[in-house]
């Protein structure tokens, strides 16, 4: 049986579609990420899987049950950890932990135990008594993960976990998410990062509350059927000029000093070389390079005609 | 130099903003009518009809022209008989009568007799203004009964007269005394909540550093502020005014110019508070609440408003005399009532000037101070 | 929906009373300021007259015109503010407010008083705060009536004798206003507390974040009532104490009635206001609003309860809504137990409506919350 299943889920606020008939199923064990950008309809997604908000239409299935007939029995099951740091910022690191395992029934002793794992988890020992509110960003997102598995739910979902972290706290804090799903915990992960895309098992990508393509990292790239071209010239921003309408070219962007051009699949290498050397410029190299999920998403919405929204 | 355009664009801005929020806009346009109406019809010491008992033990033309007389007054209503005395005390306990009237048996041969006729009048003394006014009118009936009935045929005039008359409102209408003063609470209501909605908001979401930014200078801001509600608070008062006159017929016997002179300097007064006030604090639930704590609260309780002053112990009186809503109210209920002008009102012309120039230097230099910080 | 578990109600009760503890402001606004603003209401809200400002004209100045103001000034109603022959300064003090009554005692007042020919002296009476007027008149009327009739008997006059109007008053012999307003500030402050301490209890949840992180545990919406409720009740009844306490040593309000009588009703009342408050901060979506919609409640509940305007002199139409009013229902309550010594026989019917109230309104706090989550 798999962890969740969302069938044909459409969520409306007034006219506003803000998810339009999603359908995905999460196995047990894997981190399933949601990537997009902001006001793709992830958080929504999250907020009607985790039961804070009731579907329009369509049935959502975590971990066997009914979200909107067995709330109770869903909650149990389930850990939540929301994009604003959303712990109680005027107690202290322990009455969190008191108050979150109270309210989860984690029995007493058990309690200690989990107490202590989330203290070394978080690097917290020694500041047991400090107010949450005044811990660095990166421990508080820490806190809040300890806090939000403290009961050791089947099921964990995280929305947007390392907003506002600096990088290398990001890291560590996949390396925490990796950790939770090796010890059999399905993690459902939203972020608008494209680069934490790749930590995951399998991805969904969204675009105005539609699931536009789904699959694992690696599949997702594979299924991009348009070659992309890196080229060096002498000067970036004019080739890319240049390069702005000719036939065969979908997209003509600046990647660090060089080109990153995306090209239709009959187009032509040497062509485009030609064309940039008729504008003046020298062109110094043209090598075919694997597309990043990034580019995938934005090939996918420029498939559909679409924008990206964000 | 301060620029006029400049300005203009602050209050233009400011307006845009009021009229797209509903809150404000239903605070400034719809509470005060509101609270007018609500107040002006809730709110009445006009006392009639007093329920009262009566045990006749002794049932003669006289004891019964007696009750007539309290009942005809138009003060008391005879609402319960009960058999005996004892059953009196249930009544007063339970509420359903404010007072009883007993009068024994031999009340009549008394005072036929030309001896003092004695009877019990037994006040329900928890509600002591009612119960006063009570004790009042029926002193005034007794004596002027014993005038008709006892001295009837005798050539005897009542020794002392007193010929009271009352002046700015004769027939002591409630509507009178809570218009005129009603206007000042609300003004204090609507200065104090706008300003901690709309600017303390501003300074909650850091917009007011960006207009600090531009070259346009504090005064210029506090004043371009100032002026859409400014020009809120007149017109409320305005139509408080108007609809006091039309639906309550309150009188306005003085000059409409005075007032809104006074009340353009008390709302320049209390809007500066009220903007002082939300630059301390930076945000609308505290500023909310402190300004309710500052403006309204001693509006309501220590203006005069209701609560006589001069009944208060002397701290409190001590404290009367900074409340800027004493002096505003002291202002309308003269022009409005009184018909006078600044002859009698300079005092508290001058209390309006003080008060006005101390809300703009504050705010002014909060405004300052937050934005050097 | 599961049986409610202790456990989890226990631990919200705990974090709610850390949160309201920790805070100093917050102290201060339940503890310090329920009795401040019983000193200041206490003291503020008084319909007594006293030392009213008088402005004498004394055309006559006899000795018999001097006694009469003597009398005037005898007892602490009516302090002279100021006197002159003129009666335009008279018209003046009235015009400026520096004087609240006028008295004019014509020339020859002694010499027709003592000829019993009917002296007349005249009273006039700023009407533009009509209580103080309507008082002020009935005692100068009396004071001055009975200084006549004095004078009469003193001179053999008058011996006919008359109806004499002997009044008690009870539960309150010396007619202070402090005795029936104390109680009813009680009763006014026990309301904004709870809905003070309830109002922004969930919405302040709602704008931090917290609240959802609540909604996804395993806890129910009656579950989260009782633990945003407990711990404002205890508080408030905590406050209920402070205020009396300081009602009866400070102001000496005697409690004549049955104390248990007073903290179940104050609970239940307590139980309703606090209902109120949750069901504001449950369809409130920010604190601001919440705090608006409080104070939209709070004034008419205040005018309409009887505290600062008696309820009879009310028109027909307000006196009837006042009967929705749980503020109304308790003053009568508080105020009776403290002046009249009720006990539970003479409360049933106000605490019987408070309590409906108080079940109703909690029941669609709840209703309400548990449709506004999804």
């Amino acid at each position: 049986m798999n962890a969740i299943e969302v069938r044909d889920v459409t969520r409306r606020f007034g006219d506003f579609t803000a998810v339009d008939s999603a359908t995905f199923e999460v196995r047990r064990g894997e981190i399933f990420g949601f990537l997009g950008p902001n006001g793709a309809g992830k958080t929504t997604t999250i907020r009607m899987l985790s039961g804070l908000l009731r579907p329009t239409s369509g049935s959502v299935l975590v971990a066997g049950h009914d979200v909107a007939r067995d709330a109770a029995v869903v909650r149990a099951r389930i850990g939540y950890m929301s994009q604003s740091f959303s712990l109680y910022a005027d107690l202290t690191v322990d009455e969190n932990i008191e108050l979150f395992g109270g309210l989860y029934g984690v029995e007493p002793a058990r309690l200690r135990e989990r107490r202590d794992w989330v203290l070394s988890m978080a690097g917290l020992h020694g500041r047991e008594r400090s107010a949450a509110g005044e811990l660095p960003l990166g421990f508080k997102q820490r806190l809040a993960l300890g806090c939000a598995v403290l009961h050791e739910p089947p099921i964990l979902f995280l929305d947007e976990p390392t907003s506002g972290v600096d990088p290398i706290a990001r890291r560590g804090f996949w390396d925490l998410i990796h950790a939770l799903a090796g010890g059999g915990t399905t993690v459902l992960v939203s972020t608008h990062y494209m680069e934490e895309a790749e930590y995951c098992h399998r991805l969904i990508l969204m675009n105005r509350g539609r699931i536009i393509a789904e699959g694992t990292p690696s599949a997702l790239r594979a299924a991009m059927t348009e070659p992309i071209l890196r080229i060096t010239t002498d000067d970036a921003p004019l080739a890319v000029e240049a390069l702005a309408g000719t036939p065969g070219v979908l997209d003509a962007a600046m990647f660090g000093r060089a080109l990153h051009v995306v090209t239709e699949p009959s187009a032509d290498a040497g062509a485009l070389a030609a064309v940039l050397t008729r504008s003046g410029r020298e062109v110094y190299d043209v090598s075919p390079v694997e597309p990043t999920l990034e580019d995938v998403f934005v090939s996918l919405v420029r498939r559909e005609g679409g924008a990206v929204v964000g | 130099m301060l620029s006029v355009r400049r300005m203009a664009a602050v209050a233009r801005k400011e307006w845009v903003q009021l009229r797209r929020d509903p809150r404000s806009m239903v605070l400034a346009f719809a509470l005060p009518p509101f609270l007018l109406l609500f107040f002006g019809y809730a709110i009445s010491w006009d006392i009639r009809d007093l329920r009262l008992a009566v045990v006749d033990q002794d049932n003669t033309t006289q004891s019964r022209g007696l009750v007539e007389a309290f009942e005809t007054s138009g003060y008391f209503s005879v609402a319960e008989r009960p058999a005996a005395t004892a059953d009196v005390d249930e009544l007063l306990v339970q509420a359903r009568v404010i007072g009883a009237l007993i009068i024994p048996p031999g009340f009549a041969t008394d005072l036929l007799a030309g001896r003092d006729a004695p009877v019990q009048l037994l006040l329900d003394g928890g509600d002591a203004n009612t119960a006063t006014i009570a004790l009042n009118y029926a002193s005034a009936i007794a004596v002027d009964y014993s005038r008709e009935t006892v001295l009837h045929g005798r050539r005897v005039a009542a020794p002392l007269v007193p010929e009271a008359r009352v002046w700015y409102n004769p027939t002591l209408e409630s509507s009178n005394m809570i218009v005129p003063g009603l206007i000042a609470v609300i003004m204090s209501i609507i200065a104090a909540m706008l300003t901690a909605l709309t600017i303390a908001r501003e300074w909650e979401r850091g917009t007011m550093e960006q207009l600090a930014a531009t070259p346009v200078h504090r005064l210029e801001i506090v004043f371009g502020k100032l002026l859409p509600y400014l020009a809120i608070g007149l017109f409320d008062v305005a139509v408080t005014a108007a609809a006091g006159v039309v639906v309550f017929a309150v009188p306005l016997r003085g000059s409409i110019v005075l007032l809104g002179a006074m009340t353009l300097l008390f709302l320049l007064g209390a809007l500066g508070l009220g903007m002082f006030i939300s630059a301390v604090l930076r945000s609308q639930v505290l500023a909310t609440q402190v300004a309710m704590v500052a403006t309204y609260l001693p509006a309501l309780l220590l203006s005069g408003f209701l609560f006589d002053i001069a009944s208060m112990p002397v701290v409190l009186r001590a404290i009367t005399y900074v409340i800027p809503a004493k002096y505003y109210i002291a202002v309308t209920r003269g022009v409005f009532l009184k018909g006078v002008g600044l002859e009698a009102l300079w005092v508290q012309g001058l209390s309006m000037v003080l008060f006005a120039a101390l809300g703009i230097g504050l705010a002014t230099a909060a405004f300052h101070k937050r934005i050097a910080d | 929906m599961p049986l409610v578990s202790l456990r989890r109600v226990r631990t919200l009760v705990r974090k709610e009373m850390r949160q309201i503890l920790r805070d100093p402001k917050t102290k201060r606004v339940i503890f310090a300021s329920p009795i401040l603003q019983l000193l200041l209401f206490g003291y503020a809200v008084t319909t007594d007259v006293r030392d009213v400002a008088t402005f004498v004209v004394d055309h006559d100045r006899t000795a018999e015109s001097r006694a009469l103001q003597d009398a005037l000034t005898a007892g602490d109603w009516f302090r002279i503010a100021g006197t002159s022959d003129r009666p335009a300064d008279l018209a003046a003090a009235l015009d400026r407010g520096t004087a609240a009554i006028g008295l004019e005692i014509p020339r020859g007042f002694a010499r027709d008083l003592a000829a019993g020919r009917g002296a007349a002296v005249q009273v006039l009476v700023d009407g533009t705060s009509s209580n103080t007027a309507t008082v002020a008149q009935g005692y100068a009327t009396r004071i001055i009536q009975e200084f006549g009739i004095a004078y009469a008997e003193s001179q053999g006059a008058i011996v006919e004798g008359g109806v004499d109007l002997r009044a008690r008053a009870w539960f309150n012999p010396d007619l202070e206003s402090r005795p029936y307003n104390v109680p009813a500030i009680i009763g006014i402050l026990l309301m904004l507390m709870a809905l003070l301490l309830t109002a922004l209890a969930v919405v302040r949840e709602r704008e931090l974040g917290t609240l959802d992180q609540l909604l996804v545990s395993p806890l129910t919406a009656g579950e989260l009532m009782l633990g945003k409720t407990i711990p404002v009740a205890i508080i408030a009844l905590i406050d209920l104490a402070l205020i009396c306490i300081v009602a009866i040593l400070w102001f000496g309000i005697p409690l004549r009635g049955s104390i248990i009588a007073l903290v179940v009703a104050s609970f239940v009342y307590i139980l309703a206001s606090l209902g109120f408050g949750l069901f504001i901060s449950t369809v409130s979506k920010t604190q601001q609003e919440a705090f608006m919609s409080m104070f939209l409640l709070f004034l008419p509940a205040v005018v309409l309860s009887g505290f600062m305007y008696p309820v009879d002199t009310m028109p027909d139409v307000f006196q009837t809504l006042t009967l929705l009013n749980p503020v109304r229902h308790f003053l009568v309550i508080v105020r009776g137990i403290f002046l009249k010594g009720y006990g539970f026989g003479d409360i049933w019917v106000q605490l019987g409506i408070i309590t409906v109230m108080a079940g109703g309104v909690l029941a669609g706090a709840a209703a309400r919350f548990r449709k506004s989550v999804g």
